[in-house]
């Protein structure tokens, strides 16, 4: 990447017998807004506080702007930080809080009221400036870390689960806010968070990490449609899972025998005839169809999302099948109902761990 | 069970356990304004025993030697105290509780050993005569172990991830010691002060085998005992009781007025 503004070399952190990072290798560019996205556990604060410098890395090495910065400690760094549970200074008031990292800068008193004004506005605290932390709810909170993180106009933001705290409606505007900060200020943010419609609306790139490894890293659509390892597939939107045999393999293609129904899909890495393996296909890449229908059931029940409405299809061996579609389809419970999917929207991985 | 006859009973048990407590202190202030302090009965109020005490020059001296140590040690133990806490905690390693054992060990010897040990070992290996310096830190090494356990105690409640915070956000160590570790515990260090000067000012053992003829207050007072209990030494208790109740008052009423804050 030309315009590579954080790199990650193979990065490694051990605690204890606990792999937290490893060998992770990561490039962000200078101004995308890039998503770590992974389970609870999976090492993703790990992986900030190694680029933020509060923890080193085992192995590996850290770059920011081209120097490399692996043994540098944080505040030679000129990073900001949003953490996940706020850690505000609790005898200092919101707008201590937020002028801190000014304060440490040496701004002059008129810069850091200029600031303030600017950031308070941004996340919406005006008014609560006086106000202490112990004195605000958990989405104030959340709004000051935000401000503290920003307002010094870093030369790379992290942000761990930002908008964890939030009820939806705040979410939802922070979330398009932060995009907005993210381009006025021209600078990456990397963005934590284990909630993927977060991940997949925000960032540009994103990576998914598992137990310390990035499974697959880049374009957010790619990730999605083109899930490289039965991890991210299984991980990203609500998939349908269908364990059965492989019947033939071609043209990157696999034939998949399940429960005496067969249909292809796009097939990974070691694949082969006779061998188990497990297939994921979007709810949402599930079609109802009238004729020439893949599989046949009954309509159990329709569960409706408001945009959307998941309609639970119970096939005539007992499966269960959940297929999204527009809520105003007017199928009734009980209904015989066909579905289909086209064969690049399965991917089909090796069975692990059960033979 | 009967519930107000449950409430009486905790009375009487809170009574008992303060008159346990305060009992022999409020007698020996009683005493000390008893012309007969060998047989105080009935009662008849003087206040000849504490003018007798502040005229003897003996005492002024003794006073301010162990005012001398006691915040000669408060300093040195809350210093050491602070700085072994933070090794403990905020730097911790799987060595972490070796280190703690190390420097809670002197809370298991008898502060008689180290009061000789101390004076042999200035003596014998650094050529120094006892002297109050020498007492001051043979009193820091006992009280350090102290002053350690009330700040370990504190600290242990503090979330360290404040000053990461702190330096991500370009605070130098000593400038996130400053802005945001000390301002949240310093009532771990002013405890932690508080137990050392005690302990120092009050101690007899360690300062008696450093000092050699300088007196401190307990030496004063367990050479005055040889002679039997005079009558300024229940006026020498009676002020030092009424000191440190003033203390806590102020303590106290600074607390309840808000200019101090423990979280
Ligand atoms: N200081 C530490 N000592 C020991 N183990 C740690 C430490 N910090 C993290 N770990 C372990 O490292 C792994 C990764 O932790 P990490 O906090 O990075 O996860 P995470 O992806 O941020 O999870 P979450 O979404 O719950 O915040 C976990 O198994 C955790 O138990
Ligand atoms: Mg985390």
């Amino acid at each position: 990447m030309s315009d590579c503004m954080l790199r990650l070399q193979s990065v490694t952190k051990r605690f204890g017998t606990t792999m937290a990072a490893e060998s992770v290798s990561l490039e962000v560019g200078q101004t995308e807004l890039f998503a770590l996205l992974g389970p609870s556990g999976s090492g993703k604060t790990t992986l900030l506080r190694i680029i933020a410098g509060l923890d080193a890395p085992d192995e590996g090495r850290v770059l920011i702007g081209g120097r490399d910065v692996t043994r540098l400690p944080p505040y030679r760094r000129g990073i900001g930080m949003v953490f996940q549970d706020f850690l505000l200074f609790p005898h200092k008031t919101v707008a201590e809080n937020i002028a801190f990292p000014l304060k440490m800068q040496g701004k002059s008193r008129a810069e850091t009221a200029d600031d303030l004004k600017w950031v308070s506005q941004l996340v919406r605290l005006t008014g609560l400036e006086e106000r202490y932390p112990h004195e605000l709810s958990g989405g104030q909170k959340q709004r000051v870390a935000l401000a503290r993180g920003l307002v010094s106009r870093p030369s790379l933001l992290l942000l761990d689960e930002p908008l964890a705290n939030l009820d939806r409606e705040l979410r939802k505007r922070m979330e398009v806010e932060i995009r907005r900060f993210q381009l006025e200020l021209g600078i990456p943010f990397i963005y934590v968070t284990h909630n993927q419609e977060e991940a997949l609306t925000m960032a540009s790139r994103m990576a998914v990490m598992r137990e310390g490894c990035l499974e697959q890293i880049g374009d957010k659509l790619a990730l999605y449609h083109r899930p490289a390892t039965a991890f991210v597939a299984a991980f990203l939107g609500s998939p349908n899972t269908f364990e059965g045999d492989v019947v033939g393999v071609e043209d990157g293609r696999a034939e998949i025998a399940w429960h005496g129904h067969r249909f292809w899909s796009r097939a990974h890495d070691g694949l082969a005839p006779g061998l188990r393996a497990v297939c994921y296909v979007k709810s949402e890449k599930i079609a109802f169809a009238s004729s020439g229908a893949a599989l046949a059931g009954r309509l159990r029940d329709t569960i409706f999302k408001g945009q959307y409405a998941d309609y639970l299809v119970c096939l005539d061996d007992g499966h269960e099948i959940t297929v999204s579609a527009a809520p105003d389809l007017c199928h009734r419970p009980g209904e015989a109902v066909g579905i289909t999917w086209a064969a690049d929207d399965g991917d089909a991985f090796p069975a692990v761990g059960k033979e | 069970m009967n519930h107000r006859s449950g409430f009486g009973v905790q009375v009487l048990l809170l009574a008992a356990l303060y008159l346990f407590l305060y009992g022999p202190i409020l007698y020996v202030i009683y005493v000390s304004f008893q012309i007969d302090s060998i047989w105080p009965f009935p009662p008849t109020l003087t206040l000849e025993h504490h003018t007798d005490l502040w005229q003897r020059r003996d005492y002024h001296a003794a006073l301010w030697n162990s005012v001398t140590i006691g915040f000669g040690t408060g300093l040195i133990a809350t210093l050491f105290a602070t700085l072994a806490a933070m090794a403990i905690l905020k730097y911790r390693s799987p060595g972490s509780g070796l280190v703690a054992g190390l420097f809670l060990a002197p809370l298991f010897i008898a502060p008689i050993l180290i009061g000789i040990s101390s004076l042999m070992f200035s003596r014998t290996v650094l050529g120094m005569p006892g002297s109050i310096f020498g007492a001051t830190l043979a009193n820091s090494t006992y009280a350090t172990a102290f002053a350690l356990l009330v700040v370990l105690a504190q600290f242990a409640r503090y979330d360290w991830r404040l000053d990461d915070a702190a330096m991500v956000f370009g605070a130098r160590p000593w400038r996130t010691f400053w802005e945001i570790t000390l301002p949240i515990t310093w009532p771990a260090m002013l405890g932690a002060f508080i137990v050392s000067f005690l302990l120092a000012f009050n101690n007899l053992e360690i300062s008696f085998y450093n000092l050699g003829a300088t007196p401190t207050l307990p030496t004063l007072a367990w050479g005055a005992l040889r002679h039997g209990i005079s009558a300024e030494l229940y006026a020498l208790a009676a002020i030092i009781n009424f000191a440190v109740f003033a203390l806590f008052t102020v303590l106290y009423l600074l607390l309840r007025l808000g200019t101090i804050r423990i979280d």
